[in-house]
């Protein structure tokens, strides 16, 4: 047994032809030297070969994935690898798909890599039947671990976009609002739908479904700046920003007679509420004080930390 | 239950029973009004609020303990963490960033010398430009690491941080701008932002950014590499206010939102985008109990939001629109949750360990706060006024994430040279 043997899983392959080259320049490493060990020396040593003769093999492949594992963030060698991939599988479907079966177990234990998702989409669009009811199961796992990782959902939105496969996604979206009401992710996805699935603008009935899903959700936490932003939104996207007063009446019961005391301060339900009748009034010339009362009562009682903002929107009244 | 019995049975919960259980909707018995609050929580816990409650404690902690004591940055004790890491190897360990050695660099030696210019020597300022031209392509464009690929993110952090030296032997008349020129073109995207690197990478506001901001430090920004940039940009801009990583209506990002904003502002186009929004998103990331900033809505409180967030406020400033944050209240998080005088360095939150990137980027969200951002004059140039009779740091470019006077010399100096094509 060489000691490359020791060090390096070779997999079975041979590597004995592959002289490892030097990781680091000496001259000019000086600063801030990494002291790598022995194993990362010879792995990336021998890969780094293989990529410097641009060799495109079995044994290549197993090389990267050998650095990979070290060091998910090494970009290098994912750009190694899927010229490798390209040209080894070609559009073979049953390879591409043993790839990707790679790449899961690989993200299971990387969640919070960066590198994988880029490449998962650059392997989606050379695979010659790529399909999102394959993609299903890692991307709900990857989510049930960590209900706010951002490059997830990002994937999960380019997924949807790439298959224009809609129908998974308000569901989706409703089980982790369920799970956590104050999932800020999954109130985006809601609206990322809206968005994207419609060429010019949803129904009117389903934006009347979400008004009533976000009331009801409001209802049981009503301080939650998720639920009342998308509710905005919906009025800002969708609704002209017209305001009835049914949506008036529903966001005053939750600021109890803030507007009739405001020299007595009440304590209120949700701040948002307030922001959002703020907001309202701060639309009509004839409802301006009424805006004036909510923003003062925001910087002086009910979210003083935001004093700066409250008084720009109090100065904005008068222009 | 008393609001503090209750916060306390949290914090059990928390610490004791592990904090992420799979499946929490609790409402009956959980449910607890906190009279004395003026806006009752109505509180249904979830992992949100749990894993809130518990950085919520432990800053309260630190907020009581240090409550009268005048706290200050302790500027010596820091410089021995970033003297060290430039005296000494990095432990095995460190093989994480392998990929990542150009920011390395930037973010101590940027963290040097918003403590004192002086810190940064012409010794280091060598071994600086020395290793980042071992890890580049013929000097541009730059790569993680020697015999590495170039990479955009890369890029960005090498000439940010050969930015900081002084142009000590010539080093910045050596990067190969036309290189970098070509380079760039190739990665732009049809969406009209650029990826990563050639093969496979991310495109996103943050590597546009990254584009954008070298092209502007190098003066190789020509309308082809401009054009359509500010609209991909634009499209990141969501219903919160804030911006995200891809034009798809992704989630508004602290990170995202500094990279989108400033990658405008280097198109002179931030005012395209909805600033009154963008404003109500700035301040709303700024929480009364952490005092510090989250990233996302319903996220937690990161020291680094202090820089990506606070950078964001100040082109706010110099956009005419106003100021958003609180500046002294995140003083008060800054030096009380990301600073101990156990350990040298800056963290995210308390808990955590130190490291480059917090240390940078908490010291230069605090010099946000010691300085107040003028409006860009006719020659779009940032000034700035101490908002305290004695700064602590130097004032910090908050479009380049750089010392002002740093940004001014590099861009200066490559204004003189010939245009690329």
């Amino acid at each position: 047994m060489t000691e490359t043997a020791s060090l390096f899983d070779t997999g079975g392959y041979n590597y004995d032809d592959v002289e490892p080259l030097p990781i680091s320049d000496d001259q000019s490493d000086g600063l801030c030297q990494i002291l790598y060990d022995d194993e990362y020396r010879q792995v990336m040593g021998i890969a780094r070969a293989l990529f410097k003769n641009q060799e495109v093999s079995d044994r290549a492949l197993h090389a990267t994935a050998e650095t990979i594992e070290l060091v998910p963030a090494f970009y290098t060698m994912w750009n190694y690898r899927f010229q490798i991939v390209k040209q080894l599988f070609g559009t073979d479907e049953a390879k591409l798909n043993a790839e990707l079966d790679w790449l899961d177990e690989f993200t299971l234990n990387n969640p919070k890599n960066y590198q994988i998702w880029s490449y998962r989409q650059a392997l989606l669009g050379i695979h010659p039947n790529p399909g999102f009811l394959r993609e299903l199961p890692i991307l709900q796992s990857m989510i049930d671990d960590d209900t706010k990782n951002y490059h997830v959902w990002s994937y999960r939105r380019w997924c949807v976009n790439f298959f224009q496969g809609f129908e998974h996604e308000l569901p989706f979206a409703s089980a982790l609002i369920s799970r956590d009401v104050y999932n800020n992710s999954a109130w985006c996805h809601r609206m990322f739908v809206l968005k994207s699935q419609f060429k010019s603008r949803p129904p009117a009935d389903l934006i009347t479904t979400e008004l009533h899903y976000t009331k009801a959700k409001i209802e049981l936490a009503p301080q939650n700046i998720s639920s009342w932003n998308y509710l905005r939104g919906l009025y800002s996207e969708y609704l002209e920003n017209t305001f009835d007063p049914e949506i008036i009446a529903f966001a005053r019961s939750f600021v109890a007679d803030v507007f009739e005391l405001p020299q007595t301060p009440p304590q209120i339900l949700s701040s948002y509420a307030l922001e959002m009748l703020a907001y309202i009034y701060s639309q009509d010339l004839e409802t301006f004080a009424k805006a004036r009362c909510a923003y003062k009562a925001l910087a002086n009682t009910y979210d003083p930390i935001r004093k700066n903002f409250w008084d720009f929107k109090i100065r904005s009244l008068k222009a | 239950m008393s609001s503090q019995s209750f916060r306390t049975a949290n914090y059990i919960n928390a610490q004791f029973l592990g904090r992420k259980r799979p499946t929490i909707e609790v409402i009956g018995d959980e449910v607890e009004e906190m009279r004395s609050l003026p806006v009752s929580m109505v509180l249904m816990s979830t992992e949100t609020t749990e894993d809130r409650e518990h950085v919520m404690l432990e800053c309260q902690e630190l907020f009581e303990s240090l409550e009268n004591t005048k706290v200050v940055l302790l500027k010596d004790f820091h410089r021995q963490y970033l003297d060290f890491s430039f005296s000494n190897s990095l432990p095995r360990q460190m093989k994480a960033l392998d990929a990542s050695q150009p920011w390395i660099l930037y973010w101590i030696a940027c963290s040097l010398r918003m403590l004192n210019r002086n810190w940064l020597t012409e010794d280091v300022q060598r071994k600086i430009y020395t290793k980042l031209f071992g890890a580049s392509v013929q000097k541009g464009p730059f790569c993680g690491g020697y015999g590495q690929d170039p990479h955009l993110v890369c890029t960005y952090a090498a000439i940010n941080a050969l930015a900081l030296c002084d142009n000590v032997d010539d080093c910045w008349g050596q990067i190969d701008r036309q290189a970098i020129y070509k380079w760039l073109l190739s990665l732009k995207c049809s969406n009209n932002g650029f990826k990563t690197g050639t093969t496979v990478g991310e495109c996103d506001s943050r590597s546009t950014y990254c584009a954008l901001s070298v092209a502007k430090m190098l003066n190789i920004l020509t309308q082809e590499l401009c054009e359509g940039v500010a609209e991909f940009l634009l499209r990141c801009q969501t219903y919160e206010g804030g911006f995200g990583a891809c034009p798809q209506d992704d989630e508004a990002h602290g990170g995202y939102t500094f990279c989108a904003s400033a990658g405008l502002a280097i198109l002179d186009s931030l005012q395209k985008s909805d600033l009154s929004k963008l404003a109500e998103w700035c301040s709303a990331r700024q929480t009364a109990e952490e005092k510090g900033f989250s990233g996302r809505s319903n996220k937690l409180v990161d020291g680094c939001y202090s820089y990506w967030v606070g950078a964001v406020n100040s082109l706010l400033e110099i956009a005419g629109f106003g100021s958003f944050i609180e500046k002294t209240a995140l003083q008060g998080y800054i030096l009380k949750c990301c600073q101990s005088s156990e350990r040298p360095g800056l963290r995210d939150k308390p808990g955590k360990s130190p490291d480059y990137y917090h240390t940078a980027y908490v010291l230069m969200g605090f010099s946000l706060t010691e300085h107040t951002f003028e409006a860009a004059n006719a020659q779009k140039s940032i000034s700035t006024l101490p908002t305290a009779k004695e700064t602590q740091l130097q004032p910090v470019n908050p479009i380049f994430g750089l010392p002002i006077d740093d940004v001014s010399k590099f861009i200066a100096f490559h204004s003189k040279l010939p245009s690329v094509h």
